[in-house]
Parts: C-alpha cells; structure tokens; sequence
C-alpha cells in the first residue's frame, strides 16, 4: 500500500474515541473498516466512483450518527455493514442511478462486476481459497445474495427458487461452517 | 433453555447480524439478547464470523479516497463542535477553502518581496556609500586642480617676469640696521609691474603686528608699493603695486597694513640703479 501506516485501535478503543469524536477515530475508523466495508459496498453498486460517493456517506453517517450505536446490540462492524448495505441499495434505487444503467443488463452486469472484483481480492489472503471451498455452492450464493448484494431472505428465495424455510437452514448453516472456519 | 436453543436455531439471529430483519423482529430480538446471556454470546459469534468473511472479500478504495473522507469528517467535526450561526458556517466554510487555495502563493510571494525589499536597500545602501565617496573624491580633486592651476598660472607669471627682457633685477642689499638681509625686486618700467621673489629673499620673519613695506623713490621722494610678509616658508614671487619711475627701491619694516610715508629708521634693505 501507498500509505505509510494504519492505525489500528481495539475494538473498545475505538468506540469510545468516536464518541468522543476524535479525530484519530476517524483515521482508525477508516483504515480498519474501509476495505471491508467497501467490499460490500462495491458488490450492490458497481460503478467505482459511485462505489466510493457512497463509502463517503457511509463514513459521514457513522460519524454523525454514531449516538445511535451501543455495544449492547452488537459488533460495532455489524451495525455499520448495515448502514453501508441500506446506503448502496439507496443508491442503486436512486432515480439517477436508475436512468444512467437502466439500458443495462443487470444480470450481466452482477456477473462482470464479480469477475473484476475477484482480481481486485486481497492477494495477500491465500485462505480464500481454502474458505471458498469450506463452503457449499448453495450456501455461498444465498450468503452472498443476502450479505453482499443486500437481498432479503424472501428475494433470495424467490430469486433461487427455493422454500424460504430452506433458505433460512443454509444461511445459518453458512455461518456456522464460517464460524468452524475462522475459529 | 429448550426455548433458547430453539430460538437460536431458528435462524433469525443471523437474519438480524445481516440486517434481514423487521422493525419489531430486530426489537425482539434486542429484547432476547439483553435477557439471555446464551443468545447474546451466539450474535456475537455470528457477527464475528460475518465480519471476518467480510474482511476477506475486502476491497481496498483508491487511496485518495481516504483524504476525501477524512476531510468530509473532519469538516463535519468543525461544524458540529462549533455552535454558530448556520451563516457563520457558511462563511467559515468558503474562507479557509480560499485561504487554502492561495495561502502557498501570498506566502512565498510576500517572502520573496520582502527579500527583495531587504536586498534593494543594502544595495541602496551600498549605493550611497560610493556615491559619497565619489563627491569627496571629485571635490578633492577640483581643489587640487584648481591648486595646480594656481600654482601653474603663478609660476608662468614668474617665468614670464624672467623671460621679459623688459624686466631690472636689482638685489637690495641689508642696511646698518639690518645688515645680513637681503631681498631681490623685478622692475619693468616699461609694463610699470614690480614684482618681488621671496624665494631668494633673506628677511626676517616679521611678527603679527607689523608687515614690510615696498618703497619706489622717484627723485627723493618715496611712493608706497604695498606691503608683504616674510616667512621661511614662502617661495613664490609676489606682485606688488605699480609703478613707471624708480630711482631706487626700499623696504621698511612698518605696523601692520603699512603707513603713509616710511619709517627711515626701520629701513630693511636698499638697492639703488
């Protein structure tokens, strides 16, 4: 990377400088969470410059309103995926993102974009391969659906054709291969 | 327990970490999580395991990016640590982007001219100095020419008085009063010039209060030619007052600017044709 050093802080540490706004808060927030949360961000919308409009207001959001967020209702990464999730399907649902892509095909798009951003994966992360395969088709595609492209379980149900009782099984048994995996 | 582990089961704690709930569902389960200990424990394991299976489909924003959030937060931080009026934030808010676009220029600009400033003036300065010196220089030099010039005219005057053959040298000679003195005058009758050479004059030096008188007798009569003072450092030639007959020439010594009719017994020298 072209920057010199990140700032890392502890998770504890971290929320208890944002709320008392400093400004390293901000840089650790960004050098933490930003590729992560750019991951997801750049999976609903594809276009790299509307990717990165959107990360902006993710950031301004968690730090305007970051009030809003308490320990006890969870990881602090979890409160913000969502907020970046509900964002960038704000932004493809925009009337001008809407105009400007509506003579694409979406399927196509989804498919390309996935391609490109395979390459542009952390390099450096040799165990995805390994995650990859930990994982089965069939729960991979309803965890990406859900978690990356910001689909309900009922649209991912409709969109693969399964029973959303089914749909509900192999989330959770997604997450918990994940849990085996990364524990 | 049976209850909890049904509800977790259930699906719908991993449906809340990735946001897939509804308004009261996410209530409930806030609700559960903060009675149950177990339930919490199982978010936060769900929420860890999402977040690191976000971690590693992580995709690094360009890096100029960082700078554009930063500032946008930053910017945000001012606004909100400042209670001013919301056209007070206006204002602050255009100034130092402008401040920031042209404060580079101004500084080295006003830099420079003040080391140009600073240069003019030593060199000013310097200036000066030299002009000074110059005019000192120039004036010393018109007070040595006009001296050379004087000395020059004089001397050609001497020189001419020699040349002319127009001109009597007579040396007078010292008289009982003064016997060792002696003083050599030029004559012309034809020009009427008189002229006397003090560098081969042998006079005493006279003092303050009195000066030499040159006496032209004609017949036995004496006429005033003018007074003069003696001292070993004059050398020139000196003209004296004119006249066209001389029998003889005399020099008195005589209280200062000299008298009317001469005081025989203060007679210096004497030379007769």
């Amino acid at each position: 990377m072209a920057r010199k050093r990140k700032i890392s802080l502890s998770e504890e540490e971290l929320v208890r400088a944002l709320r008392n706004r400093e400004k390293v808060a901000a840089e650790a927030l960004y050098d933490m969470y930003s590729a992560s949360l750019f991951g997801v961000i750049s999976r609903i919308v594809t276009d790299t410059a509307e990717a990165e409009d959107v990360l902006q207001e993710v950031f301004v959001k968690i730090w305007n309103s970051f009030a809003a967020y308490s320990a006890d209702k969870g990881r602090l990464f979890t409160w913000m995926v969502n907020i970046a999730r509900n964002l960038a399907i704000d932004r493809i649902r925009s009337r001008d993102f809407k105009n400007q892509t509506k003579n694409q095909d979406l399927e196509n798009t989804v498919n390309s974009i996935d391609e490109q951003r395979n390459t542009a994966y952390k390099p450096e992360l040799l165990g995805i391969k390994e995650l990859v395969e930990t994982l089965k088709p069939e729960q991979k595609s309803i965890l990406d659906l859900v978690y990356f492209k910001g689909y309900t379980h009922v649209e991912a149900a409709d969109e693969l054709g399964v029973p959303l009782g089914t749909i509900k099984t192999r989330l959770r048994m997604a997450i918990i291969q994940l849990r085996k995996y990364f524990n | 327990m049976e209850d909890i582990k049904a509800y977790i089961e259930s699906g719908i704690l991993e449906l809340y970490v990735l946001g897939d709930v509804t308004q009261e569902e996410k209530l409930h389960v806030e609700t559960m999580a903060a009675k149950h200990a177990a339930i919490k424990a199982e978010l936060e394991e769900i929420g860890r395991a999402v977040e690191q299976y976000a971690d590693e489909h992580a995709v690094e924003p360009s890096d100029e990016l960082r700078n554009r959030v930063l500032n946008s937060l930053v910017t945000n931080l001012a606004d909100d640590r400042t209670f001013t009026p919301q056209r007070d934030n206006e204002i602050d808010n255009v100034v130092p982007i402008r401040r920031a676009d042209r404060s580079g220029f101004y500084k080295y600009a006003f830099a420079a001219c003040f080391v140009l400033l600073i240069v003019s003036v030593v060199a000013l300065i310097n200036a000066y100095r030299k002009l000074n010196d110059s005019n000192t220089l120039i004036a010393s030099l018109q007070n040595q020419n006009q001296r050379f010039s004087n000395t020059v005219s004089l001397k050609d005057s001497e020189i001419g008085v020699l040349r002319d053959p127009t001109f009597k040298m007579l040396r007078m000679k010292g008289t009982p009063k003064s016997p060792a003195s002696a003083l050599t005058v030029a004559w012309s009758p034809v020009k009427k010039k008189v002229w006397i050479d003090m560098a081969t004059a042998d006079m005493p030096a006279n003092d303050k209060e009195h000066q030499y008188q040159l006496w032209a007798l004609v017949g036995n009569k004496p006429v005033s030619l003018g007074v003069f003072n003696a001292d070993t450092a004059s050398k020139d030639m000196v003209e004296m007052e004119p006249t066209a007959l001389a029998d003889a020439f005399a020099v008195t010594l005589e209280p200062k600017g000299g008298s009317s009719s001469p005081t025989m017994s203060e007679m210096m020298v004497l030379g007769k044709f």
